[in-house]
C-alpha cells in the first residue's frame, strides 16, 4: 500500500497529494480501501478507482484496493457539515500527509499530531543582530516567516521572569525535542557555549535569553514530547525573560 | 560575535578531511563531484560567503543523501518490505527517507526540515519571505549539519540487519 501511495505522490500532474489514509483494513482478503486528498480544488467530488494491489507486477487480479480521491478543501467542507461517510474513519492508518496542505479539522479528525501541547514557535537572533535593533523591531520583522525552533516549557517562575524548557525542531513535519548531541548542530547552542548568547523570539512576543543547557534524567518529560528519549535524558534550557524594548549591551 | 564560517570550518574535521567511504565503489563520478563540491564549500566558507555556503551546502547535502540512500536501497527494502530508489525525488523526499529509514544508524545526526528551506534560499522569493539574516544562521547550521552527517557516515559500519 505504501508503494501505491508513493506512486500517487507527484504522479498526477497538477495535483499535489495532501493526505493518504488506509482505512477499513480487511482481514479476510476482501478489497482494501484508500482515501486520497489533493490540494487541487477542482477535484470537488469523490472519484473512485479500483485497482490491483499487485499493480507493480502488471497483475490485474486480486487483492484489490478501492481508491477514493477528493480535494482536501471539499473534504474539509463536508467534514464541517457532517457529510463525510464514517467509513473513512474506520481504523484509519495515515500513510502520508503534507500538513501545509491540510486544515486543522482534517489533521484533528485523523489524529495527526505534529506538535506537543504548549509548543511555542519562534526564531533565534544572534547577539550581533540584536545589537543593531531593538527586540521589538526584530520581532516585527519576523512577520510570518517560518519558525526555526520551538519551546515546550517545563517550569516557569511565578513572576514570569525566568523559565526552563525543551527546545524542539521540526523533523519530517513533526516538532521533536533536541538531544544534547543534536543541539551541537545549532548556532544558538554554539553561541551560548562560546559565551556569546543571542535571544529566542517567540510568536506572540515572548523574548528569552538562554542562560545554560543542562541535561537531566526526567522520565516525566516524556509526557510533554511527541518522541520520548530512549534513556529519558533531556537537555533543558534555562531562560531569562527579556523586555521587547530592551537593547542588549554591545 | 557569532562564529565566523572559517572558524566553524576549522572545527569541522569531517568537512576538512571528508571520508567518502560510504560512496559505493562503482560510483566514481559521485565521489569526484562530492569531493570537488566539498573543496569549493571550504573555499566559500574561508571567504565568509554565506549565501554561497548555504546554496552549495544544500547541493552537497542532496548529493550525500542521493548517494547514500541509493547505496542502501537493499537495506531499506529489507526494513520496509520494498524500496525502489527514485533519482528524481526532491531533497525533501531524501531527507524524509533518511530520517525514517536510516537515521537509527547514526543517532547523533539530525536532519531538520529546515535544511530544505535553507537549500531553497537559492530562490530569491524564498529568501525575501524569510527573516532578515537567514543566510547568516543557515550557513553556520548547514556547515555543522554536513560535518555531523559526514562524521556519522564515516563511522558507519555497513548495516546488515533489518532489525537494528
Amino acid at each position: 500500500m505504501e508503494d501505491l501511495v508513493e506512486a500517487y505522490i507527484g504522479g498526477r500532474p497538477g495535483y499535489h497529494l495532501s493526505l493518504a489514509v488506509w482505512f477499513g483494513k480487511s482481514s479476510n482478503g476482501a478489497d482494501e480501501h484508500l482515501l486520497l486528498l489533493y490540494s487541487n480544488a477542482l477535484l470537488d467530488h469523490f472519484v473512485t478507482d479500483r485497482l490491483s494491489l499487485l499493480w507493480k507486477t502488471g497483475s490485474q487480479g486480486p487483492p484489490f484496493v478501492e481508491v477514493s480521491s477528493v480535494s482536501a478543501d471539499r473534504f474539509a467542507q463536508l467534514l464541517a457539515t457532517g457529510q463525510v461517510d464514517n467509513k473513512f474513519f474506520d481504523r484509519p492508518d495515515v500513510l502520508y500527509f503534507d500538513k501545509a496542505l491540510l486544515n486543522e479539522s482534517i489533521l484533528k479528525k485523523f489524529n495527526i499530531v505534529t506538535e506537543p501541547a504548549g509548543l511555542v514557535k519562534g526564531w533565534y537572533v544572534d547577539a550581533d543582530q540584536a545589537k543593531l535593533r531593538t527586540m521589538r523591531d526584530i520581532l516585527s520583522s519576523r512577520g510570518d516567516s517560518r519558525p526555526e525552533l520551538g519551546l515546550v516549557k517545563t517550569w516557569e517562575s511565578p513572576d514570569f521572569e525566568s523559565c526552563r524548557g525543551l527546545i524542539h525542531i521540526e523533523i519530517n513535519q513533526r516538532w521533536l525535542p533536541l538531544s544534547l548531541v543534536g543541539l551541537r548542530q545549532f548556532t544558538f547552542f554554539n553561541d551560548l557555549q562560546a559565551g556569546k548568547p543571542g535571544f529566542f523570539l517567540f510568536r506572540g512576543g515572548s523574548i528569552y535569553e538562554p542562560l545554560k543547557f543542562e541535561e537531566k534524567t526526567e522520565p516525566r518529560y516524556s509526557s510533554l514530547v511527541l518522541q520520548r528519549s530512549s534513556d529519558d535524558r533531556y537537555p533543558e534550557v534555562y531562560l531569562r525573560s527579556v523586555h521587547p524594548s530592551e537593547k542588549p549591551a554591545a | 560575535m557569532t562564529d565566523t564560517l572559517k572558524s566553524i570550518c576549522d572545527q569541522c574535521t569531517h568537512l576538512k578531511n571528508p571520508q567518502l567511504d560510504f560512496v559505493p565503489s562503482d560510483f566514481a563520478r559521485h565521489r569526484q563531484i562530492l569531493a570537488r563540491d566539498l573543496r569549493e564549500l571550504l573555499s566559500a566558507a574561508a571567504a565568509e560567503s554565506e549565501k554561497s555556503v548555504v546554496v552549495l551546502g544544500g547541493s552537497i547535502l542532496e548529493a550525500i543523501l542521493y548517494t547514500f540512500i541509493r547505496g542502501q536501497s537493499e537495506y531499506i527494502a529489507e526494513r520496509r518490505g520494498t524500496f525502489e530508489f527514485n533519482p528524481d525525488h526532491s531533497l525533501q523526499n531524501y531527507v524524509s527517507i533518511f530520517n525514517k529509514w536510516l537515521n537509527h544508524l547514526m543517532p547523533g545526526v539530525l536532519l531538520p526540515d529546515a535544511v530544505v528551506n535553507y537549500r531553497d534560499l537559492m530562490h530569491i522569493n524564498r529568501e525575501i519571505n524569510s527573516q532578515p539574516g537567514i543566510c547568516t544562521s543557515a550557513s553556520r547550521e548547514m556547515l555543522r549539519i554536513l560535518n555531523t552527517l559526514l562524521g556519522g557516515l564515516s563511522e558507519l559500519v555497513a548495516p546488515t540487519s533489518p532489525d537494528v
